[in-house]
């Protein structure tokens, strides 16, 4: 294809905006998919990103658009996840573009997510097509979003689409703009190949395949490549195009986007980032390749039965082929036995992975409460990465402990400042700034449901929202608010660790480390609700909440005293005898014996549920 | 394994009656209200089972009968001398049998009683559940407690010497104090035989629905161990011998069918949803009422109410070795589940019931069962369960300990995990 007939572009837009059903909107306009075969969302093939109407894996699909000029043109859209855990990916996906559209939902107007992609989009250097969608629903506010848009990111009225996925609306006019704005890709097809890979997959028959873009020079089917990183050279297979099935097409030329199956059978071989060049001809460089993210959550996770860790070791391998950002070493632990401590990129992709883990791998898991990684500076000179609580030295050894901070974004309605104030600053959070996304409308402002919207700006510490930040927003805004973050340093905090007892014995996985002002409350909370999700045993079990030795909080697990089928008569027999052999089962699933006392999954996800009392107030 | 000949011969006979005027809202039973029409040519469905399983089954006796439910009572005496005649015609009853009827207080009149003495019956076992007018409301009984208490004598002046009741503890919003109140009311009746039942709260009903909702508390478990404690306290003054985790009985009043169930010796139940263990299988029937009806050669009434509801039962997987009688009344008749008692399974099954009982398992026993002790198959659990005070032994065998008895699930399902990993030669 002419290199000046082609548009690369992706569609970034914050969750739920409705990027998928317009991607949809785009595939059948351009007869890439005929009606019949339309299911909704084809892009998430992932049956969770359908489940969650989320995306979760980059995707690429060719479209053909004949222009108003007659002529035929290739567009190829990029699908990128849009949470910001997945930024990665975003900034994988915005690599290969000249354009992107930048998709605001017409009822809800920019979003938290929808300021952190465009300013990646920016950085990216892409072209912007502001598009606000969903115009055909009741609660469309076109003219709001758009006066928000101009006002947030300085947009004129002329250059902001309006279009709806649901009905096609408005879908014509986005591909002529596509065609006119979005820029040819540059590149040199007599040049030596540099493709950049921007995602990869395994295929059972096909090997390793590769999504790239060629930058400058061309391929074909049956050339020898070379991974520039990896420096392994295997030969094109196939070479083609999503749309959104795979195509053959023997070549790829300059500015393209497409796959080539490399009949590589491990994925390391060919990571996400690297560049593809021709065996015979190399490139004197590589593309540049992407920063690699650097995990911030990090949660222990294990099999339920001992005997399923090397299971768990393989299904986390192969995620972490086509997920570069997911991290995992084993660790082991006196209460769940031998697992790995995994970093994720945030609470979405740690949620996202576990899920994947259960489903596509079969496995049961227990995960521990999520922690952030600790600078600790010891009293010898030395700093340790302490992403485990039970791997935290003693307190006399240490000197001063950092923890992350994150600079997070709010945007929300101004009638819900004064509640997100409220549990920022309980959290330990500091407000750094608040900007109007468009005037104040001063002549109605007792009307809430217009009331203008705004910008919060704090830093909190990371550890403060990785549990329960993001529920507590939604409920304190009736869901109105969205949230964004980005790491910014380390500080020296008052931390403490706080250790867990079941019937005297420290259990290592229930540790947690936080911040000295309300260790206590927490303990005292954690114990409480360790009482109820512990099962009675046959005799009472204290549980102990401990800050460095001395103990803070106690509960008794009260002996069970009745656990006994009633009533066995002739008709019961089989159905009692396997409700009895459950039982006996049901112990050893979802539960790990600690000592004697069975705890199950839930107890060690307790943390999840504990609540920020206001110690500083009373 | 060999056992005296009169065993093979002489079973314990069930036959479900699946109507109820009402369906309690605790109640998981296979049992059905608004389906009367169907009790004519459901009974003839009954007498044409026995008839079938009596020419399968030739030369076997009825050591027991039990008729029950639903509600046995509900329906009418002639229809219940029927189906006593189509029993005894098949399975004639050895001497002294004994022969059960379950009654709800409203059924229960003098002619009533008087109609059931002359179909055979020697025994009624008595559905009062609480002595509480309240309780009884939440529960959906129909009757009072002052007509479960003139019930209970109709009864008597009747004929009938040989009486039971049933009631439950642990219900919700029930004080301690009105449990005790309930024992005393009991007592006073003088029953040779009271089954006092710890309420579980089933899965699908609707109190289970209730507690869900919020609507009626949650019933407390510690509450209910209290109870059972002052239960037991109370008969064993009265003279009660507690020979069942939830039954007791003036000596020699014990059920005779129940303890069938709990020896693991063979039974025959008849209607839908019963289960028999016959020829070292356990079967049972399909459990729709019309189904059954139909799979015995009978028309179903032509009626809104009466047609045929949800599909025909599947036809089960039968195990290799079904023996042919059983095979028989699956290809032609109402049995749709069949399971074979391997020796693992009946090893586990013989422990999980017989541990019910106050006598427990006995050595005897079951050393003429299985060629073996006690302890050459269970040392380690026997010993695990006695170092958690859960059992005791002797010479005789092995029985729950007093506080066993509250946690016979911890002790049941070490036997049957235990007896079920064990390999035995089939």
């Amino acid at each position: 294809m002419d290199q000046s007939r082609i548009r690369n572009f992706c569609i970034i837009a914050h969750i739920d905006h409705g990027k998928s059903t317009l991607a949809d909107r785009l595939i059948q306009e351009t007869g890439a998919v005929s009606t019949r075969d339309m299911t909704a969302q084809h892009l998430d093939t992932m049956p969770l990103e359908r489940e969650r109407g989320i995306t979760i894996k980059a995707q690429a699909i060719r479209l053909t658009y004949k222009y108003d000029d007659d002529k035929s043109y290739q567009l190829n859209l990029i699908d990128t996840p849009g949470h910001v855990d997945f930024a990665y990916e975003v900034s994988r996906s915005l690599a290969a573009c000249e354009g992107a559209l930048l998709l605001v939902d017409a009822t809800q107007g920019i979003q938290a997510q929808t300021m952190a992609n465009i300013y990646l989009a920016l950085e990216h250097d892409l072209e912007i097509i502001p598009v606000i969608n969903k115009i055909d629903m009741p609660a469309a506010e076109p003219e709001r979003v758009a006066a928000e848009l101009k006002q947030a990111f300085g947009f004129k009225d002329a250059e902001i689409l309006f279009a709806s996925g649901k009905t096609g609306a408005g879908v014509h006019e986005l591909l002529e703009t596509i065609v006119h704005l979005i820029p040819p890709p540059k590149g040199d097809p007599g040049a030596p190949l540099q493709a950049m890979i921007f995602d990869s997959k395994y295929d059972q028959f096909k090997g390793v395949v590769a999504y790239i873009r060629v930058m400058n020079g061309s391929l074909r089917t049956d050339d020898r490549v070379r991974l520039m990183q990896t420096k392994v050279e295997p030969d094109v297979l196939e070479a083609g195009y999503f749309s959104p099935v795979m195509v053959k097409s023997d070549s790829l030329g300059v500015g393209e986007v497409g796959y080539v199956a490399t009949g590589l059978k491990n994925v390391r071989d060919c990571r996400v980032g690297d560049t593809l060049t021709m065996a015979s001809n190399p490139a004197t460089k590589a593309l540049p390749g992407y920063a690699s993210q650097m995990p911030m959550v990090f949660t222990g996770i294990y099999p339920s039965e001992g005997d399923e860790y090397p299971a768990l070791r393989e299904a986390l391998s192969k995620l972490q082929l086509n997920d570069a950002s997911l991290v995992f070493e084993p660790e082991s632990s006196a209460a769940l036995g031998f697992g790995f401590r995994c970093g994720f990129l945030g609470l979405l992709h740690m949620d996202v992975i576990q899920e994947r883990l259960e489903r596509e791998y079969d496995l049961e898991l227990i995960a521990t409460a999520p922690s952030v990684s600790f600078d600790v500076e010891l009293t010898d000179g030395t700093r340790i990465h302490v992403d485990n609580p039970s791997k935290l030295p003693e307190p006399q050894r240490i000197k001063t402990i950092f923890e992350p901070w994150v600079n997070i974004t709010i945007l929300t309605p101004s009638r819900y400042i004064g509640g997100i104030m409220e549990m920022v600053t309980l959290r330990r959070g500091e407000y750094v700034k608040m900007e109007y996304l468009q005037p104040a409308q001063s002549d109605n402002a007792a009307n809430a449901s217009q009331d203008a919207r705004v910008m919060l700006e704090y830093n909190i510490p990371l550890s403060e929202i990785l549990v329960d930040f993001h529920d507590t927003l939604k409920s304190v805004t009736s869901g109105y608010a969205s949230l964004d973050y980005r790491l910014i340093d380390a500080r020296a905090s008052d931390m403490v660790k706080l250790d867990v007892l079941v019937n005297h014995e420290a259990v290592d996985a229930l540790s947690l480390i936080i911040h000295r002002s309300y260790a206590e409350s927490q303990g005292r909370q954690l114990a409480a609700k360790l009482k109820e999700l512990i099962p009675r045993q046959m005799f009472q079990v204290p549980i102990q909440a401990a800050i460095g030795g001395k103990i803070v909080a106690r509960e008794n697990i009260s002996a069970m005293r009745k656990n006994v089928l009633a009533k066995c008569y002739g008709g019961d027999v089989s159905r009692k005898r396997k409700l009895l052999e459950k039982q006996a089962e049901g112990k050893k699933r979802r539960a790990k014996m600690i000592g004697a006392i069975e705890v199950p999954q839930e107890a060690f996800m307790a943390v999840l549920t504990l609540e920020r009392q206001q110690v500083s107030r009373h | 394994m060999t056992r005296p000949a009169i065993e093979q011969q002489s079973i314990g006979l069930y036959v479900h009656i699946p109507f109820c005027e009402t369906k309690c809202p605790y109640c998981d039973f296979n049992t059905y209200s608004g389906i009367e029409r169907l009790i004519p040519v459901y009974v003839d469905a009954l007498c044409e089972e026995l008839r079938r399983w009596a020419e399968l089954f030739p030369s076997h006796a009825s050591r027991t009968v039990f008729l029950g439910g639903g509600t046995p009572s509900y329906l009418p005496p002639g229809d219940l001398k029927r189906v006593m005649s189509a029993l005894t015609g098949g399975f004639p009853l050895v001497a002294d049998a004994e022969v059960t009827l379950e009654a709800n207080p409203g059924d229960v009149t003098q002619e009533r009683a008087s109609g059931w003495l002359d179909a055979g019956f020697n025994r009624v076992s008595m559905g009062v559940q609480s002595f509480d007018d309240e309780l009884l409301t939440l529960l959906g009984r129909r009757h009072t407690a002052a007509q479960a208490i003139d019930a209970f004598e109709v009864l008597r002046r009747a004929g009938f010497t040989n009486r039971s009741l049933d009631l439950i503890f642990g219900l919700p919003q029930q004080t301690l104090q009105q449990w005790i109140d309930s024992l005393e009311r009991t007592l006073e009746l003088s029953p040779n035989h009271v089954s006092l039942y710890g309420l579980q709260i089933e899965t699908g009903t609707p109190l289970e629905a209730f507690v869900r909702s919020g609507k009626v508390p949650q019933p407390d478990d510690d509450l209910a161990a209290d109870m059972y404690l002052a239960a037991r306290e109370k008969l064993a003054e009265a003279g009660y011998r507690h020979y069942e985790i939830s039954n007791w009985a003036l000596p020699g009043m014990e059920s005779q069918h129940n303890l069938i169930y709990w020896r693991n010796e063979p039974y025959l139940g008849v209607g839908p949803g019963a289960h028999s263990s016959m020829l070292k299988h356990r079967f049972a029937n399909m459990k729709s009422p019309r189904w059954y009806v139909r799979s015995l050669g009978f028309e179903v009434p032509a009626d809104g109410i009466l047609s045929l509801a949800g599909s025909q039962p599947r036809r089960p997987d039968l195990p290799k070795s079904t023996p042919g009688q059983i095979r028989a009344m699956v290809a032609g008749g109402p049995v749709n589940f069949v399971e074979q008692t391997t020796p693992s399974l009946e090893l586990a099954e013989t422990m999980m019931m017989g541990m019910r009982l106050d006598t427990g398992v006995r050595e005897a026993d079951f050393r003429a069962r299985f060629g073996k002790s006690l302890r050459d198959v269970f040392s380690r659990e026997i010993d695990q369960m006695l170092a958690a005070g859960l059992i005791e032994e002797d010479a005789d065998g092995i029985r729950l300990s007093f506080d066993g008895k509250l946690l016979g699930n911890e002790v049941f399902g070490v036997f049957v995990a235990a007896a079920e990993s064990m390999l035995l030669a089939e």
